[in-house]
């Protein structure tokens, strides 16, 4: 049932109407599939349209007036005009989308107070200087493993630049199991805060690299609470 | 005597005042009405004779032209990947088991992307366990290996895979890296995780994969440390949304 209804969501996506665009370049090629290696097919001449049925990374799944279907690049699409002679725009995913856009997620690779550390994170941009983000990771150490969350704010610091810094903010939770082979205190789970800082480095399309510190201070149940040292360096995209 | 036939006048007097103004406040208001009324004659006079004038030299030609109202439909992006797998996994010292599991990708570009897997298995027996008679190194829920790791893939090699006459299939192989966790013998091992694939697109919205990955992590259950690599191989299918 399930594969069934999964089946079913893209048909019902084709079933809407389809952007109508008009070919200006003397001709727009068409490959078999969604990249610049699959060969060109057919070509669509000047004045002709083209309906837009979907998007697939940076290309374009269009059928032609005679009903032949293809890929055209994305490139090329930004020459085409709409039915009323303005420009077809969409989003491009280059260095200006790096400065201001909706959504990230990245994953990293790191160290949490001497273990390693996997990690992941998604953030909503509400402007191109301030956004929300969450972050899930587990570390693996010689001693104990666990997880740990966090939600905060992450405040860029200079959207335009290339290598951009920005400090974050927030508070999470932190699960450690000690290992089974020492004596160590039960499995616990803490709240957590923290405090941090980074930096951005685009790198082309919608990649950028990313490399973090952050200053946790777990709330123990103990006397003392403890401050745990976060570093992570990883791969992110924006959309 | 006096004083009552005073007030019954001064009291005459006094209603007497306000109904004279109240008399001339309606004979106002009329007034009033009248000139409005007057006014929007006159203003509709006006109308009618501009209109008269706008009208007074006839159309050769009367255009019938009405404005279109383009609205844009969306472009729907269709970026990620989810689906199902099955195959045998190879877990060093103790033999090949199927495993199944799930992935997730999400395309950012025709040659990258990323791709998030978890997979389930069960370890069988090690040689020692086996020839040993009644030895058993790990307990039923021990032997449970799952894993999950996110991985970076790359595209390459792009083509078209010809079944007959008539049907071609975009095709491509692709590279996948990265790192995860491991869960085995009732520890969470640190794991990378490396491979390749090998994807084909019966239409837009569904892709067969065949994908070979080592998945290597430390490991000191048979007495000394050592990177074990364990092999798996599996056939999967995938949505894209």
């Amino acid at each position: 049932m399930w594969l069934l209804a999964l089946l079913a969501a893209p048909a019902v996506s084709l079933a809407r109407e389809h952007l109508q665009v008009f070919v200006t370049e003397p001709y727009l090629e068409l490959h078999t599939g969604p990249g610049r290696g699959y060969p060109v097919f057919t070509v669509v001449p000047r004045a002709q349209s083209v309906d837009v049925l979907f998007r697939r990374t940076d290309w374009f799944k269009v059928r032609t007036e005679r009903g032949v279907e293809g890929w055209a690049s994305q490139k090329d699409m930004q020459r085409a005009v709409l039915a009323n002679g303005t420009a077809f725009t969409f989003d491009l995913g280059d260095r200006s989308g790096f400065t201001s856009h909706r959504w990230e997620v990245g994953m990293f690779a790191g160290d949490y107070g001497g273990a390693t550390l996997i990690s992941a994170y998604t953030s909503f941009s509400f402007n191109s200087q301030l956004a929300a983000e969450l972050s899930l990771g587990q570390f693996l150490g010689k001693a104990s493993n666990g997880t740990l969350g966090d939600l905060g704010l992450m405040h860029v610091i200079m959207p335009e630049w290339r290598l951009s810094p920005f400090l974050t903010i927030g508070t999470g939770f932190v699960h450690i199991s000690p290992k089974a082979t020492l004596v160590q205190p039960a499995e616990r789970t803490d709240q957590t805060a923290y405090v941090g800082g980074g930096l951005r480095f685009y790198l082309t399309r919608r990649f950028f690299v990313r490399a973090e510190y952050r200053a946790h201070e777990v709330f123990t149940k103990r006397n003392a609470n403890e401050q745990v040292d976060e570093w992570k360096l990883g791969f992110a995209f924006f959309f | 005597m006096e004083t009552g036939i005073r007030v019954l006048l001064l009291t005459a007097a006094l209603l007497s005042l306000p109904g004279c103004a109240v008399r001339n406040w309606i004979h106002h208001r009329s007034e009033v009405r009248a000139d409005r009324a007057a006014a929007r004659q006159e203003a509709a006079e006006a109308r009618q004779q501009e209109e008269d004038e706008d009208a007074s030299p006839p159309r050769v030609i009367d255009p019938d032209v009405q404005r279109r109202r383009i609205v844009v439909p969306k472009i729907h992006s269709s970026n990620v990947e989810l689906g199902l797998n099955y195959g045998a996994l190879s877990v060093e010292d103790f033999g090949t088991n199927p495993v199944y599991g799930i992935t997730a990708a999400y395309h950012v570009t025709e040659d990258f992307f990323f791709q998030g897997e978890y997979g389930r298995s069960t370890a069988g027996r090690t040689s020692f366990e086996t020839l040993g008679g009644d030895i058993q190194l790990l307990t039923s829920p021990e032997r449970r290996f799952t894993y999950y790791n996110l991985s970076l893939g790359y595209n390459f090699l792009p083509g078209e895979a010809f079944l007959g006459r008539g049907i071609a299939m975009p095709s491509a192989f692709y590279l996948l890296g990265g790192i995860g966790s491991t869960k085995f013998a009732g520890d969470d091992r640190f794991t990378v995780n490396f491979g390749a694939g090998y994807r084909v697109l019966p239409s837009d919205w569904i892709a067969v994969h065949i994908t070979v990955q080592d998945r290597v992590f430390s490991s000191d259950l048979l007495g000394t440390s050592k990177l074990t690599n364990n092999i798996e191989a599996r056939i999967g299918t995938t949505v894209f949304f």
